[in-house]
């Protein structure tokens, strides 16, 4: 199995994350698997509402009061964390793994000091003196772009422009320099012309340092460019995952396309360039949802499209679930 | 900050003075002084004669600028019932209640914030019930009847603890549960509540995703925020633990200021019962001046405003 091997950091098997709701059971991810190996970016795209969110904090054991994840095996570093207790988590979490949100201006503490909530991570993991954490503090908001950072540590979320805290809470992130990254769409609440910078500036840490990332964001641009993988997530299922290069260049899922083909330039996308609007509407993922759930939207659909579709897989890799076998 | 403290400060004494003039006409509404300075079957001429001597007889308002002139530069009369001059007795009986009202205070605090927190922590549990029903028992409770059940307790069936009086510390036992379980169960909801809308908040997941243990997730980055308000009720509840501490001070025959305005309000001594209300006025102030301070402290967004 792949997953043993160890370039690969983050393999996840059979997660399912449920929503206990007033109208019944949600099921918010529906058995997905993919793998992260060190180094790699992964991009997880689809629209609002599939899962992608949910996905990430099951991954992370932070989902909200009412959710339960489940999975066959969540392995980070080899390790199985859907049997780890709290405290092992605990020692992996902000230490070997960490995440970013995507509302920066919620995310800090409004009752202590940037300095005060950069170095507690690494305080806790590095068993480090203040002073040391403080210089690492300096040192990686300097990384992230942040201007006169010693001043910046005695500051407050609230004297903090949008921007500025997400780079704070990437320079967070990285303190104690982790192997896995999670982004969950940390520009989608800045304004457009800090997107780019922000992104930009994930993307060269991460070449940089060597992080796993997985990245979630709206942005098909981006994608193009930073992305070493992309997963297509549709009502919880990954429909379809597979090389950047692969999945922009010969899209097998109907799905796929039209994402990609609601973008001028077809193939190829341009910076910027965001998710395509198919229409129709998501499924309700309340209950059980038989059959493929694009169903209702797909211009392929048929009969056979009632039943679950199969998972097909091409040997670059590229891996669709429909029941076509090549999308005409 | 500095220019906060004195702007409220400011503030602080208008309340005061404001409650002094409101209490001084009242008081005089309510009987009347020459009447009581004369005493027990005093003479129609009498009482007449005592009313020109003390200038009784003049306007209202001018009695209560010259009273309020004279208390400002320290002469506060002599009480009619003690014969002793008001500062002294004052100055005798007000370590008393500011004793109690911080024991009782510390004490409410002591049982509220971490019943709350448990509360918020195990929402909806055994744990978050008994709470609650610890909460509404001491609402629901009369003042006088816990006192009594306190006594009974204690002091008739264990015998642990004095009955009056306040020559010890163990006098104030009773007291301090009796005037802090009073004001504890308002604490302990608003602990709860602030937690359990903190506990959700997006800086809390933050916190957790950086592998920090649930005692500092809770005490260090949710505690903080939802004592924000606690602290602002603390004001409020301490102007009630002052009016509490009449009932409890005078059940107990502990001699503080609140036993003080029992004495004079049943001797109608007037002098006392106007420094008496000044002086809870002006306590009552100045603590609501410390907890807004407190407050910007607490929340570093306040300070800027
Ligand atoms: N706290 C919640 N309670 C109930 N349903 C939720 C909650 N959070 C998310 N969901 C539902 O779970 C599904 C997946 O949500 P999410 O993972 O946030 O999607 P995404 O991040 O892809 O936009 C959606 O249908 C959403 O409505
Ligand atoms: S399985 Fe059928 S409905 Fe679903 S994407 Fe493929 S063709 Fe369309
Ligand atoms: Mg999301």
């Amino acid at each position: 199995m792949s997953s043993l091997q160890n370039d690969v950091i983050l393999a996840v098997d059979g997660l399912s994350v449920d929503i206990a709701t007033q109208r019944g059971t949600l099921h918010a991810v529906r058995d997905i698997s993919f793998e992260v190996k060190r180094g790699e970016t992964l991009c997880l795209v689809g629209e609002s509402g599939c899962g992608k969110s949910m996905t990430s904090l099951a991954i992370m054991d932070l989902l909200p009061k009412g959710a339960t994840r489940r999975a066959r095996r969540l392995a980070f570093a080899g390790e199985d964390l859907s049997r780890a207790g709290a405290r092992r988590i605990n020692a992996l979490r902000g230490d070997r793994m960490a995440m970013i949100f995507q509302e920066p201006m919620t995310a800090l503490n409004p009752a202590y000091t940037i300095g005060n909530q950069l170095v507690e991570a690494y305080r806790l993991h590095r068993k480090a003196s203040e002073a040391e954490a403080r210089e690492r503090a300096v040192h990686l908001l300097g990384k992230v772009g942040i201007a006169s950072a010693g001043e910046r540590l005695g500051q407050y979320p609230h004297q903090l422009s949008g921007g500025l805290r997400q780079r704070v809470m990437i320079a967070m992130a990285l303190m104690c320099g982790p192997d896995l990254l999670i982004a969950d769409e940390p520009t989608t609440a800045l304004d457009v012309t800090i997107q780019a910078q922000i992104l930009r500036l994930l993307a060269d840490l991460q070449r940089e340092l060597g992080i796993a990332m997985v990245l979630i964001t709206h942005d098909l641009g981006v994608v193009a460019r930073i992305a070493d993988r992309v997963a297509v997530m549709y009502a919880g299922q990954i429909v379809e995952e597979g090389p950047t290069a692969a999945l922009f260049g010969n899209p097998r899922h109907p799905y796929t396309r039209g994402l990609i083909d609601c973008i001028p330039v077809p193939g190829r996308t341009q910076p910027g360039g965001k998710l395509g609007v198919i229409p129709g509407v998501v499924p309700s993922l309340v209950g059980d949802v038989r059959g493929c759930s694009f169903r209702d939207r797909c211009a392929f659909a048929r009969e056979a499209c009632a039943a679950a579709p199969p998972v097909h897989r091409a040997p670059d890799g590229q891996s669709w679930r429909c029941i076509l076998e090549n999308a005409a | 900050m500095i220019g906060y403290v004195l702007k409220r400060l400011g503030l602080a004494l208008l309340v005061a003075l404001a409650v002094s003039a409101i209490a001084f006409f009242l008081l005089r509404l309510s009987g009347d002084a020459a009447t009581a300075i004369a005493g027990e079957g005093a003479r129609q001429e009498d009482i007449e004669l005592i009313r020109k001597t003390y200038g009784l007889d003049r306007p209202l308002v001018v009695q209560y600028v010259e009273w309020l002139w004279q208390t400002l530069r320290g002469d506060f009369g002599t009480s009619l019932y003690f014969k002793t001059p008001v500062s002294a007795l004052v100055l005798d009986k007000l370590p008393t209640t500011i004793v109690l009202g911080l024991t009782s205070l510390g004490f409410a605090l002591l049982v509220s914030i971490p019943l709350g927190v448990l509360a918020a922590v195990y929402a909806n549990s055994w744990i978050d019930r008994l709470a609650l029903a610890i909460a509404v028992v001491g609402q629901a409770l009369p003042n006088f009847f816990f006192a009594l059940i306190l006594v009974m307790f204690f002091s008739i069936t264990l015998r642990w603890l004095p009955v009056s009086g306040s020559d010890s510390w163990a006098h104030f036992v009773m007291p301090t549960i009796a005037l802090g379980y009073y004001v504890a169960p308002a604490f302990m909801r608003l602990v709860r509540a602030g937690m359990i809308e903190v506990l959700s908040a997006d800086y809390i997941r933050t916190a957790r995703a950086k592998g920090l243990p649930a005692r500092s997730v809770i005490f260090k980055h949710a505690l903080r925020n939802a004592l924000v308000p606690v602290v602002a009720l603390t004001a409020v509840q301490l102007g009630f633990l002052l009016g509490g501490s009449v009932v409890v001070e005078t059940i107990f025959a502990l001699d503080g200021l609140g036993y003080l305005a029992y004495q004079s309000i049943t001797y109608k001594d007037f002098p006392v019962m106007q420094v008496v209300v000044l002086l809870l006025s002006v306590l009552y102030v100045l603590l609501t001046l410390l907890a807004d301070v407190a407050n910007a402290w607490l929340d570093p967004r306040i300070r800027v405003a």
